[in-house]
């Protein structure tokens, strides 16, 4: 027999967690959805309406702002998988030493180790006016005057790779590392060329991980309003539009924004869930 | 006849460790069941997956068709492989497992469903199609491998030691199956086992080998009878082995003193005897040779022996006795022939000689001595 403690006990040591999620997590999300709903932010004296749903959804500003949120969002994933997945593809198959996998693991990390705002800072000499890659356009004569590299959708979709593209690099590197060599050679021998041995094993038995490593990117970047109200030359987001608000004292109308963000945000995550079996992730 | 496979030479050693292939040369005819032999480690998956074209040999000549194989990738090759566990593809059905290989040659799709329907007979896994391979059985998968990898009806079926992860029930009814399958399709099956009782019963012809070396190739009657090496003898069934000296030939027979006695042999079929006068040598007698008798039956050969023990097969009964307090002889009969005998009862074991041979050579691995073969370390 094992020395199994009884099942109630396993709950039990899932409890501090739990209490954990309940007060900081599920409380103030009913409460931000509680809040949207009401017309001036009074718990003593609600008066609930949807008005502000319908300010927000007829404002003619709400289309820019959500194409910019979401389209963002969705650009920065998708680069960072195109950049993520090649290199995660190389660490796989084609370093075949541990050690050197695991220093160039520990490489990407090193960025994290920097201070956030030295980090972003760090590429004003890079893209800035006077910076390297002005420098150097210059130096082969691509260019005569110096470009304005900052500031625009483009710089924004730069450094969110650079802070993100570990994200996305990692769950797809497990998920390909964890691939039988020998499904491969299975693969091979019914006559598979290259190319589809390719898409049909390792591209297949690795959605899961772009699967995470896309949701990652994109969940992290939908938060992060101050780097595109800093580099992305003034675009409007639903982050910073909340934070406006919230900074105002607007609470309710900052509340009802919030709630549409983590509702299309959810609805994201679930069509993306729904294309791979989430099981297969932790089988 | 056109020889199918023609291995030269081959070798491979694995980066900074063993040598697996210590220049292997043999050939494989058209239609033959191929069987290589060996203990686990002596490379057998190697020979395979090298023939597969999956693993590339350091030197050597590999031709399929009389085609050299040098650099041509496995999905060029008329070969095809059901790999030791099988590597069924976790994400895919039974159905788009066995489809797969068509499906690659750009087959059509009703083609692909009459083909993979007539596997499905074939190796009586109907009904599976739609299952995942996680959610059948172990028996059921090792059908399901195998009609993924003969589905592209290839010259050359690699079979790398399909009988080894199932039980042991379902091993013989798939050696069965294979056997049977092989007599409709034809081609060439290639399969890799350890063990001694299937290699035996399928093969056409068996390659036995050890430490990246080949010990023997013949039929399975050529080896079990005449066998080249003592490693070739033990490997494919049980054996009685005397380490003696040989002290004199006729032209039909020869004479090994053993610390038991002078036993009478006949000549080896691999060796010539007159150059082995005065060599030591292994004399080896098969159990089912070996028989017990109470009175003088004027016999070749006479060894006086206690009884120890005895196994029950149900269909035969192995004898095993003491000729002195390390060595065991052993004797096997049927089971419907009468035997009773105490335990510590003193008997006789007699066999004809024509049933008896020497070999000289332990094994083809340098370094093994024949004494230490026989009664170990
Ligand atoms: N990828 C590998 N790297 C290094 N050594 C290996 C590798 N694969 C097999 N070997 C070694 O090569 C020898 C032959 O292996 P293998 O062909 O798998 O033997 P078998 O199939 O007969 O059990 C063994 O000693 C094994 O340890
Ligand atoms: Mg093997």
């Amino acid at each position: 027999m094992s020395t199994r403690p009884p099942k109630i006990m396993n709950y039990i040591l899932l409890l501090p967690g739990l209490l954990v999620i309940a007060f900081f997590l599920v409380i103030p999300l009913l409460l931000t959805v509680v809040i949207s709903f009401m017309q001036e932010f009074s718990f003593t004296n609600p008066i609930f309406t949807v008005e502000n749903y319908i300010e927000f959804f007829t404002s003619p500003q709400t289309p820019t702002i959500l194409a910019n949120t979401f389209g963002m969002s969705l650009l920065a994933s998708l680069v960072a998988l195109l950049v993520g997945y090649p290199a995660a593809y190389f660490m796989t198959f084609r370093i075949k030493s541990i050690k050197t996998r695991n220093l160039i693991i520990s490489l990407l990390l090193v960025p994290f180790l920097i201070d956030w705002n030295v980090r972003t800072i760090a590429w004003i000499p890079i893209l800035g006016e006077s910076g390297i890659v002005n420098y150097l356009l210059q130096y082969f004569n691509i260019v005569h005057q110096p470009v304005s590299l900052l500031f625009s959708r483009w710089t924004l979709i730069i450094i969110w790779l650079q802070s993100n593209l570990l994200f996305m690099i990692f769950p797809i590197y497990l998920a390909l590392s964890r691939i039988d060599p020998d499904l491969i050679n299975a693969a091979r021998v019914l006559k598979s060329p290259p190319h589809r041995v390719f898409y049909e094993i390792i591209f297949k038995l690795s959605l899961p991980g772009v699967i995470v490593g896309l949701t990652f990117v994109f969940v992290n970047t939908l938060g992060d309003y101050i780097t595109p109200s800093l580099w992305a030359g003034g675009i409007q987001v639903l982050g910073l539009s909340v934070a406006n608000f919230a900074a105002n004292f607007v609470w309710p109308y900052a509340a009802t924004q919030s709630t549409v963000l983590i509702l299309i945000s959810l609805a994201v995550l679930v069509i993306l869930f729904k294309i791979v079996d989430i099981k297969k992730l932790v089988e | 006849m056109a020889k199918v496979i023609e291995a030269r030479k081959l070798a491979k050693r694995y980066k900074g460790a063993v040598e697996a292939l210590r220049e292997i040369s043999f050939e494989v005819d058209e239609n033959e069941f191929f069987i290589i032999m060996g203990p686990s480690g002596c490379g057998k998956s190697t020979l395979l997956r090298i023939i597969a074209g999956i693993l590339d040999y350091d030197s050597g000549e590999l031709y399929i068709k009389g085609e050299d194989m040098k650099n041509v990738p496995p999905h060029r090759r008329d070969v095809s492989m059901m790999l030791e566990n099988f590597a069924l593809f976790p994400h895919m059905t039974v159905y788009e497992n066995i489809a797969f290989g068509l499906r690659m040659l750009g087959k059509d799709k009703d083609e692909i469903d009459r083909e993979v329907r007539k596997m499905t007979r074939l190796l009586h896994i109907e009904g599976l199609e739609e299952r995942m391979p996680n959610e059948i059985s172990g028996g059921q998968r090792q059908r399901v491998a195998l009609a993924r990898a003969l589905i592209i009806r290839p010259s050359v079926l690699l079979l790398d030691e399909p009988l080894s992860h199932v039980d042991y029930r379902l091993q013989r009814k798939f050696a069965e199956m294979l056997k049977e399958v092989h007599r409709e399709i034809g081609g060439v099956f290639m399969l890799t086992t350890h063990d001694q009782e299937h290699g035996l019963s399928l093969a056409d012809r068996m390659l036995i080998m050890n430490s990246g070396l080949v010990e023997q190739i013949g039929t399975p009657t050529e080896i079990y009878n005449d066998p080249q090496t003592l490693f070739a003898a033990r490997f494919v069934g049980e054996l009685n082995t005397f380490a003696g000296t040989v002290e004199e030939i006729s032209p039909d027979a020869v004479w090994v003193k053993t610390e038991f006695g002078t036993f009478k042999a006949r000549h080896p079929a691999t060796e010539n005897a007159r150059d082995l006068v005065g060599r030591r040598v292994a004399y080896i007698v098969r159990p089912e040779h070996v028989r017990v008798s109470r009175e003088d039956s004027g016999q070749d050969n006479r060894l006086s022996v206690y009884f120890n023990t005895y196994y029950y097969f149900g269909h035969f009964l192995e004898l095993v006795f003491s000729a002195d307090a390390q060595t065991r002889v052993k004797s096997v009969i049927s089971a419907n022939e009468p035997f009773t005998a105490k335990v510590g009862e003193q008997l006789t074991l007699t066999w004809p000689y024509t049933k008896a041979t020497i070999v000289s050579k332990p094994s083809v691995v340098e370094g093994v001595d024949i004494e230490e073969l026989i009664y170990g370390k």
